[in-house]
């Protein structure tokens, strides 16, 4: 119970701030171009996939709270020690962390590469890098309220996305969506290949204890929210995706959503993709936060180590990473084992902790009646 | 001047030199050393006198044989002195000191033996009335206030509302306030800062309605100052702040006693300083700083629509030259192709690449209104000339600028203007270099790495220990209401969800655990 002390009161936030990270969290770098990836699977049911996808995420999310709530105010560090033993708990622990710190790093660079292609290509992707990261590191030394004010405020710079989308609507051809269901199995791979997009809302399990105790309960339910939000944006952009690039020529572009923006024209400004690139770094922002600040909670729950001191060695570490990974084809490979790992950790992982935890608190119940 | 030094209360006890320093501590305290002794008339002119070092106007008036006054020229009324106190002093047959206090017309007598109270009280202009064979020495206060008159504030004008201004006079002031609020639980402590300059300070707030846990903060960053002289509440104001370090004020200053009053109602504290015709209140928003008295006084749709205008200009204002930076040095295909016709054209004879154009123009418009504020105000106009014929045509038909930057330029600087606090305003004007620069630099992308610090900072910092960007961020419903917009007053809350005491119920159990203790 001791991490259930560390989160201060001061720090704690309101429930209904759960519905700005979840959303946060989710739209990241994966919206710019996931609709290319889910099509060559799903062809033109790719639609059904995100729907699919979705209501998974629902039912982890609502799994995901049950085993947290068994362990009240215990985050999934917490949890995992508890459940797993010390040792096996840690090393649990440390798998987190590397996969937290995957996420960032997938975030970075995809944004990176997208800035490098439609804005900046001569900057050098370091010096952005820096850039980026010592904002990121501000931001995190603010602490965690902080951090959720940015999810708060970058969640109304993406409210002028549905109005805008209305434009490309006009040459869409309603066609391409028919004919609906060609390909089961193609559409099970889209649910499969969407992980990478869709995830974010396993947040929820470090932030968890930082919800005030009172309003807890409600938290479940802004999250579904959240994932609700996201999923209106998500489906809309996939369904006018599909309607407005036939087949082939949606298979050849890599950022489908800046594509369709080009278009956008209005009296004073065209090519709003290259300031909604720009605008994106507000969005990214709370992604690399969070999962910073959930790889920090997660070093800090297997050895002591201050903020300050963490967040510059975690921030090396990603510079460094920068140089290995450069070209589009590595940045795709990269791409894919996240969205791998990524389903495991997010999709099939809290099923197998609810499962262990279930039995362990069954196995205390027996033994703490015995005695 | 203003270090912040620790202070030991033990040496001060033993140090006699620091005694001589700071008498008022010590009139507070009662830990006072040096008492009289029964001393003859001259003695006690030579101890004063060796005291505060013999100044030229030093006065000393012998009334009759047994009686001295002596007083600090200038500082007393003259009127009072002659008038009523040295006609009372001379029919006065038995002159001991309580029969003198006791027939004296005067409003505040006291009777002292301490060196140091007579001291303090002689240099604030009061008069020591010395009577033979008697320690102890009266003080008759009859020390005269030189203040100017009140007058309309001129840096926070409105057009509906009360046309009174704070003056320099800590007792008008307070006079101004205790005519809007008449409560009795308005409460007024008093300290007194400054080594040299001895400042009486007031906290002012309403008991029940202001956070106790609040106003203990402020009296405990007010007792530990240590400052060797406080001349304005500005400079209060930055020593008492969360975080100095930032551009952004954590206070706010006014010179308006009802938007001072206003904010006490809404459970703020307000500091007011002798000496100084602006008001401190605390703790405020970020957002407060784009509200006007005047928001209040007008309808709320006409109240609603004037602050999100002033927002408006907030953002227009800094962003505008950036985003023109930006656009035309990297991202000219974001323009329109019926607008990049003007611009080219315009463009065409600048030599310059556009950061410098905008530098540089923006650096002209900063030095007008630099010139214009120092100037007098009848010389203020010539600037307004120069500056709009000279050279702002001038640098077009020369080819140094474009047009259309100018009008930028002008429009941001025009909107920066709304901004109805100055402090605020002249930040928002600052803020605009370094973004040009990263505008310049990396185009929008340095725009929105600038917009995200910003942001970041703003979430960072406090006021008084509430959150700056409060009530959007952490959002607050109940306050919304009189935020960015101003809906009919019965939709408000009185008080401000910052200002509450007691935000979560565990600190009022913490707060009644200790009222039983």
């Amino acid at each position: 119970m001791k991490q259930a002390t560390q989160s201060k009161q001061y720090e704690k936030i309101n429930a209904f701030l759960i519905f700005f990270v979840i959303v946060s969290c989710q739209i990241g770098v994966g919206i710019h171009g996931f609709q290319r990836v889910i099509y060559e699977e799903a062809k033109q049911d790719a639609w059904i996939s995100v729907v699919l996808s979705f209501i998974l995420a629902h039912i982890v999310v609502f799994i995901m709270f049950k085993t947290l709530e068994k362990f009240d105010g215990l985050d999934i560090y917490g949890i995992q020690k508890e459940v797993f033993g010390k040792i096996l708990g840690k090393f649990l622990n440390l798998l987190y962390v590397i996969y937290c710190t995957f996420a960032f790093f997938a975030v970075l660079k995809n944004y990176i590469e997208v800035v490098n292609t439609w804005v900046f290509p001569y900057v050098n992707a370091r010096f952005i890098a820096i850039a980026i990261l010592l904002i990121v590191i501000y931001a995190v030394t603010g602490g965690l309220r902080v951090i959720v004010g940015i999810s708060f405020f970058s969640f109304f710079f993406l409210l002028w996305i549905p109005p805008v989308l209305i434009f490309p609507l006009y040459y869409s051809n309603p066609n391409f969506l028919l004919p609906i269901m060609e390909d089961w199995a193609g559409i099970l791979r889209g649910v499969y290949l969407m992980s990478f997009t869709i995830v974010g809302f396993e947040i929820l399990n470090i932030i968890y204890p930082y919800i005030k105790e009172k309003e807890r309960k409600n938290a479940n339910k802004y999250a579904q929210i959240g994932l609700l939000a996201t999923f209106f944006l998500y489906i809309t952009i996939m369904l006018i995706t599909i309607m407005y690039f036939s087949g082939p020529q949606l298979e050849r572009v890599i950022w489908a959503t800046l594509t369709i923006f080009n278009i956008i024209e209005f009296p004073f400004v065209e090519r709003i993709e290259i300031i909604t690139i720009c605008l994106w770094l507000l969005i990214v922002l709370p992604n690399l936060c969070l999962y910073l600040w959930a790889a920090y909670r997660g070093v800090s729950s297997i050895f002591k180590i201050e903020l300050k001191k963490f967040i510059w060695i975690f921030a090396s570490i990603i510079f460094i990473f920068t140089f290995i990974i450069r070209s589009r084809t590595e940045i795709n490979t990269m791409n894919n084992y996240f969205g791998q790992i990524s389903f495991y950790v997010v999709f099939v992982y809290p099923f197998l902790l609810y499962l262990f935890a279930s039995i362990k608190k069954r196995r205390r119940k027996g033994t703490g009646d015995s005695s | 001047m203003f270090n912040k030094k620790k202070k030991n209360n033990k040496e001060q006890i033993t140090n006699e030199q620091t005694e001589m320093q700071e008498p008022t501590k010590h009139y507070s305290k009662n830990e006072l050393k040096q008492t009289l002794e029964i001393l003859s008339k001259e003695e006690f002119i030579n101890l004063i006198k060796e005291k505060i070092n013999s100044p030229s106007d030093f006065i000393i008036k012998n009334v009759t044989d047994e009686i001295t006054i002596v007083y600090i020229d200038n500082l007393i009324e003259v009127k009072s002195l002659t008038d009523l106190t040295i006609p009372t002093l001379q029919n006065i047959s038995d002159p001991t000191p309580q029969t003198i206090k006791e027939k004296l017309p005067l409003a505040q007598i006291d009777i002292s033996n301490k060196l140091d109270i007579l001291i303090y009280e002689l240099l604030e202009g009061a008069a020591l009335i010395h009577t033979k064979e008697n320690a102890e020495i009266i003080i008759a206060k009859i020390s005269s206030y030189q203040s100017r008159g009140l007058s309309a504030p001129e840096n926070e004008s409105q057009v509906i509302g009360s046309q009174v201004g704070f003056n320099e006079s800590l007792a008008t002031n307070i006079s101004l306030i205790r005519r809007f609020v008449t409560s009795p639980n308005l409460c007024n402590e008093k300290f007194e800062v400054g080594e040299d300059t001895i400042t009486s300070i007031s906290l002012i707030y309403i008991k029940g309605v202001a956070s106790e846990e609040q106003v203990n903060t402020i009296r405990q960053r007010i007792e530990s100052l240590d400052v060797s002289g406080l001349i304005d509440s500005a400079i209060l104001a930055e020593l008492i702040d969360d975080s100095s370090k930032t551009v952004f004020p954590q206070m706010l200053l006014t010179e308006r006693p009802d938007r001072f009053c206003d904010g006490l109602l809404s459970g703020k504290i307000g500091i007011m300083m002798n000496g100084s015709s602006m008001g401190i209140v605390t703790p405020v928003a970020f957002i407060e700083f784009f509200h006007s008295k005047e928001d209040q006084n007008l309808r709320w749709q006409i109240g609603t629509m004037l602050r999100l205008l002033r927002l408006f200009a907030m953002i227009f204002s800094i962003f505008l030259t950036p985003i023109y930076v930006a656009a035309l040095t990297y991202h000219y295909e974001i323009i329109s192709q019926t607008l990049i016709v003007p611009l080219s054209e315009s463009r065409a004879i600048v030599p310059f690449p556009p950061i410098l154009e905008a530098l540089l123009l923006e650096l002209i418009i900063e030095l007008l209104r630099e010139a214009g504020s120092r100037l007098p105000t009848k010389v203020g106009q010539t600037v307004g000339i120069v500056g709009g014929i000279v050279i702002g045509t001038a640098a077009v038909e020369a080819g140094i600028t474009s047009n259309i930057l100018i009008i930028f330029v002008a429009l941001s600087a025009l909107a920066s203007f709304t901004t109805p606090n100055y402090v605020m305003a002249n930040i928002i004007r600052f803020l605009r270099f370094p973004i040009i620069i990263l505008a310049g630099i990396w185009g929008f992308l340095g725009i929105m790495l600038a917009v995200c610090f910003l942001l970041i900072h703003l979430l960072r910092l406090t006021s008084l220990g509430a959150p700056y960007l409060a009530p959007l961020y952490p959002t607050r419903l109940k306050d919304l209401p009189n935020s960015l917009i101003r809906l009919p007053l019965s939709i408000i809350s009185r008080q401000a969800v910052n200002t509450r005491k007691g935000d979560e119920e565990s600190t009022k159990q913490k707060d009644s655990k200790k009222v039983s203790e």
